[in-house]
């Protein structure tokens, strides 16, 4: 059924749509940039709106439809990204000053994919600078804001496609994650987002964090939404030796099979991470939503992730500092917590940074063994606070030990899965007392994205916390 | 300037062709060595001569649902 106003409705059932010649593409592209006006002013989502191109598409889409040719599921859907994939002869900011100017030489492959199937480009989306920052402050191109609250961050580092997504401006948005950066936007703005198995979706043609932790993937509104993205996104890329040759399941077929009969391990991890009392309850209740779906809950032990959160670090500063090094040497102009962050890299020998890449092995086998052995899946929370403000998280103005010890936090429940390259769905389970969303984090074995996305499907079916939409 | 700080600076200067404030330098050190510290104790306890990178990548299309 489509809403009255299209731009409301989800990602797969606008593709349907215009599949079946009920709505055409430039009436989906109009609703999305009529949301547009009113929302961009408020988020700051948007770094570049290319409506003139976009609704040229939309046009092309349409033309061919009526020709008979449909290219799939995403045929005329509206979408946008956070800035950051490559398109051959545009801008392509990285949501830097330093490539404020800069044109990509080659198109991601991502992108080609989505434009294969058809998809319509509404421009790109706010990003935390180079992707190194879990709030979604950017001192060069206006921090993004939470449709929810604008005083409220959005988390990063994808804010732009959170916040897109959540106020209804696009039916679906690429993100990146190496820290959380797709899942902790997608918690903070009550959206879904799908961190999948490391090597699931190609990395060529996206600005690099970490080549070893960097993670392409979806955020949505729905997880049915998501999983049709991922089936496009996915699979082997021969411009990125590191993507699989796995066969990609058809994702979306697979979403009805619901939890009955599936082990699911809730963790708490305390120990890790404090985590606060209403987000507690809210992750308590999914996992009871999903007890009650037939799903048998027991409580899942996590291995302790020390060493791993360590050598996690050591990876991302020695990479980004390889990969920054000349315009670091040459002063470019970052925000100080963006440099500084990145400029131990210099001083780990190298050494420890292979041991590092060693220990990856060691942390995987422990996790299945010791958290995955009884469970099909793992529940945890995404962010383990409420969504903080943005002047409480603006570590280049204040940047005081309380600012940031929890900023460091915002990656504490999510981090640890770039390591260890599980996938990891993010889904909205709620709200806390100032009205802001609580995410739900779902962490399964090696390249079983398939089995997240029918475990969040059916809670999405017996909830409707995805279905509430910032006023 | 301490032990490690003067290593740090030692290393911005002769081995990385960076220039540091003191202050900087001494930040740096203290980061670095609890990040290498716990990398080492890490690699003490589980590495072996036979351990390698491409490890990781094999245990996750051995492990593939």
């Amino acid at each position: 059924m489509i809403n009255e106003d299209p731009a409301l409705g989800d990602l797969s059932e606008i593709g349907d749509a215009i599949g079946d010649r009920k709505l055409t593409s430039v009436q989906a592209t109009e609703a999305c940039l009529h949301r547009i006006e009113t929302w961009q002013p408020r988020t700051n989502a948007f770094l570049r709106l290319e409506a003139d191109k976009a609704l040229a598409q939309a046009r092309a889409m349409d033309k061919e439809l009526a020709a008979g040719k449909r290219r799939g599921r995403l045929h005329g859907v509206p979408m946008a990204h956070k800035d950051m994939y490559y398109r051959t002869g545009q801008l392509s900011t990285g949501g830097s000053e330093i490539r404020r100017h800069w044109t990509a030489p080659v198109t991601a492959t991502v992108l080609e994919r989505l434009d294969a199937a058809g998809v319509v480009e509404l421009g790109f989306l706010n990003m935390a600078e180079f992707a190194a920052g879990p709030t979604g402050h950017n001192v060069h191109h206006g921090h993004c804001r939470n449709p929810w609250d604008g005083a409220r961050v959005t988390g990063g580092s994808s804010s732009g496609s959170g916040a897109s997504v959540a106020a209804r401006m696009v039916y679906g948005a690429l993100g990146s994650d190496t820290g959380g950066s797709i899942r902790l936007p997608a918690s903070a703005c009550g959206v879904v987002g799908m961190k999948a198995t490391y090597g699931r979706v190609s990395r060529a043609g996206a600005v690099a964090r970490s080549w070893s932790l960097d993670h392409v993937g979806p955020l949505t509104r729905t997880v049915r939404d998501n999983a049709r993205i991922l089936g496009v996104i996915a699979g082997y890329d021969p411009d990125d030796s590191t993507t699989s040759e796995k066969a990609v399941p058809d994702y979306e077929a697979t979403l009805d099979g619901g939890v009955a009969g599936l082990r699911i391990g809730v963790a708490l991890p305390e120990a890790l991470v404090p985590v606060d009392a209403q987000v507690g309850a809210a992750v308590q209740a999914a996992t009871d939503a999903l007890g009650r779906l037939g799903a048998t809950i027991l409580p899942a032990r996590m291995p302790d992730f020390t060493d791993l959160y360590r050598s996690a670090e050591v990876m991302v500063k020695c990479e980004a500092a390889a990969m920054h090094r000349p315009w670091m040497e040459s002063g470019a102009p970052y925000a100080n917590q963006v440099r500084t962050r990145m400029e131990a890299g210099f001083f780990i020998p190298a050494t420890q940074y292979i041991d590092a890449l060693r220990l990856r092995a060691h942390f995987v086998r422990e996790f299945l063994d010791i958290a995955m052995a009884d469970v099909d899946a793992v529940v945890l929370p995404a962010i383990p606070f409420p969504v903080p403000t943005l002047e409480e998280t603006d570590v280049e103005s204040s940047g005081g030990p309380a600012t940031l010890s929890m900023v460091a936090r915002f990656t504490g429940l999510t981090r640890p899965f770039n390591t260890l390259g599980v996938p990891a769905l993010s889904l909205p389970c709620g709200f806390d007392a100032n009205g802001m969303p609580i995410g739900l984090q779902l962490v399964g074995r090696p390249f079983d994205e398939a089995l997240l996305y029918r475990i969040g499907h059916a809670y999405q079916g017996a909830t409707d916390h995805h279905r509430r939409v910032p006023l | 300037m301490d032990e490690k700080t003067s290593l740090a600076a030692g290393i911005a200067r002769h081995l990385q062709g960076l220039g540091y404030d003191e202050k900087r330098l001494a930040e740096i050190a203290t980061e670095v060595d609890i990040l290498n510290g716990a990398v080492r104790k890490a690699a003490a306890a589980r590495l072996t001569f036979d351990d390698e990178p491409a490890a990781f990548a094999s245990l996750m299309a051995r492990e593939a649902k």
